[in-house]
């Protein structure tokens, strides 16, 4: 509120010859006033950093599956009938898989038959993507839609997809494939995690 | 112990709801624990981290369950007086 007051007050309209009025700011006083609240807009304006689990901070599963509408928790998860479910004439278990690999500096979508034969592999590099900007959601949800399209014309519509890692294209990339016109199926977290692992690679410096 | 791919860790998408398959996912991955255990064991934590880690999380467990006990205590219902200390 001051700071609006003063810079109200620090503003003087002046009458050029040409007929135009001109805003003048003093520049020693309202520069470094406005800086504070200009940073503070900046901040807000920047989107959070994403670790690529949205939701995974929400402590009540339960009734954030009973939320679901028309859905019984029956239907969600698999059980022992789930790989002989026909999805458009398919067994579930011969469905395609998409693999996404999402790690800190890439994402790497492989789609596969369902014995792991390779149809297709895309990843961000191969995209055009180079250096950091591999490692953003956007470049995920770009090779998504890309992989999508491609994938369509050797005649895959639908797809289950297995996730690895929590880089920035874990969501983006499932995103970018249902934009591309895939119809997921099921969604499996593939990551690898363990309880008595070897020993890992020290820390980083920061 | 190996799980069947397919079966566990896995969401079924209803209705097109790739998003909310997603979360819940997410969700149920995070309040296990898995996420968590991921990310400590990408890089070595050394002793040292693990046993300040460790006395950390003993420390707000008992914190949290003292606070919850103190929490339902104040906003118990069904007490005698309504308004205790009100006269």
């Amino acid at each position: 509120m001051f700071v609006r007051v003063l810079r109200d007050f620090c503003r003087r309209t002046t009458t050029v010859p040409g007929g135009e009025n001109v805003v003048n700011r003093l520049i020693h006083v309202t520069v470094p006033l406005e800086k504070n609240r200009d940073r503070r807009s900046f901040l807000a304006s920047v989107p959070r950093k994403d670790e690529g689990t949205e939701g995974e901070k929400f402590v009540f599963i339960d009734s954030a599956i009973t939320n679901f509408i028309f859905l019984r928790k029956e239907e969600m998860f698999p059980d022992i009938n789930t790989p002989n479910m026909l999805f458009g004439g398919v067994k579930f278990s011969d469905v395609p898989i998409c693999h996404i690999k999402s790690s800190r500096n890439n994402t790497i979508l492989h789609v596969t038959k369902a014995n792991g034969e390779r149809i297709m592999i895309r990843s961000c590099g191969m995209e055009g993507f180079k250096n950091t900007r591999k490692g953003t959601n956007i470049a995920a949800q770009a090779t998504a839609i890309s992989l999508a399209t491609r994938v369509l014309e050797f005649g895959i519509h639908t797809v289950r997809v297995t996730i690895q890692g929590l880089g920035p294209g874990r969501m983006s990339s499932i995103k970018g494939l249902t934009m591309g016109g895939l119809k997921i199926i099921s969604v499996t977290d593939d990551t690898p995690i363990s309880w008595n692992p070897l020993r890992s690679r020290k820390q980083r410096k920061l | 112990m190996k799980h069947l791919k397919f079966i566990s860790r896995t969401v079924l998408v209803r209705n097109e709801n790739v998003d909310e398959a997603c979360r819940v996912l997410n969700r149920i991955m995070g309040s296990e624990g898995f996420l968590d255990q991921y990310r400590r064991t990408m890089f070595y934590e050394k002793p040292t981290q693990m046993r300040r880690r460790i006395n950390y999380e003993k420390c707000k467990a008992i914190y949290d369950e003292d606070m919850k006990r103190k929490i339902n205590f104040v906003l118990r219902k069904n007490r005698p007086e309504p308004f205790p200390g009100c006269y």
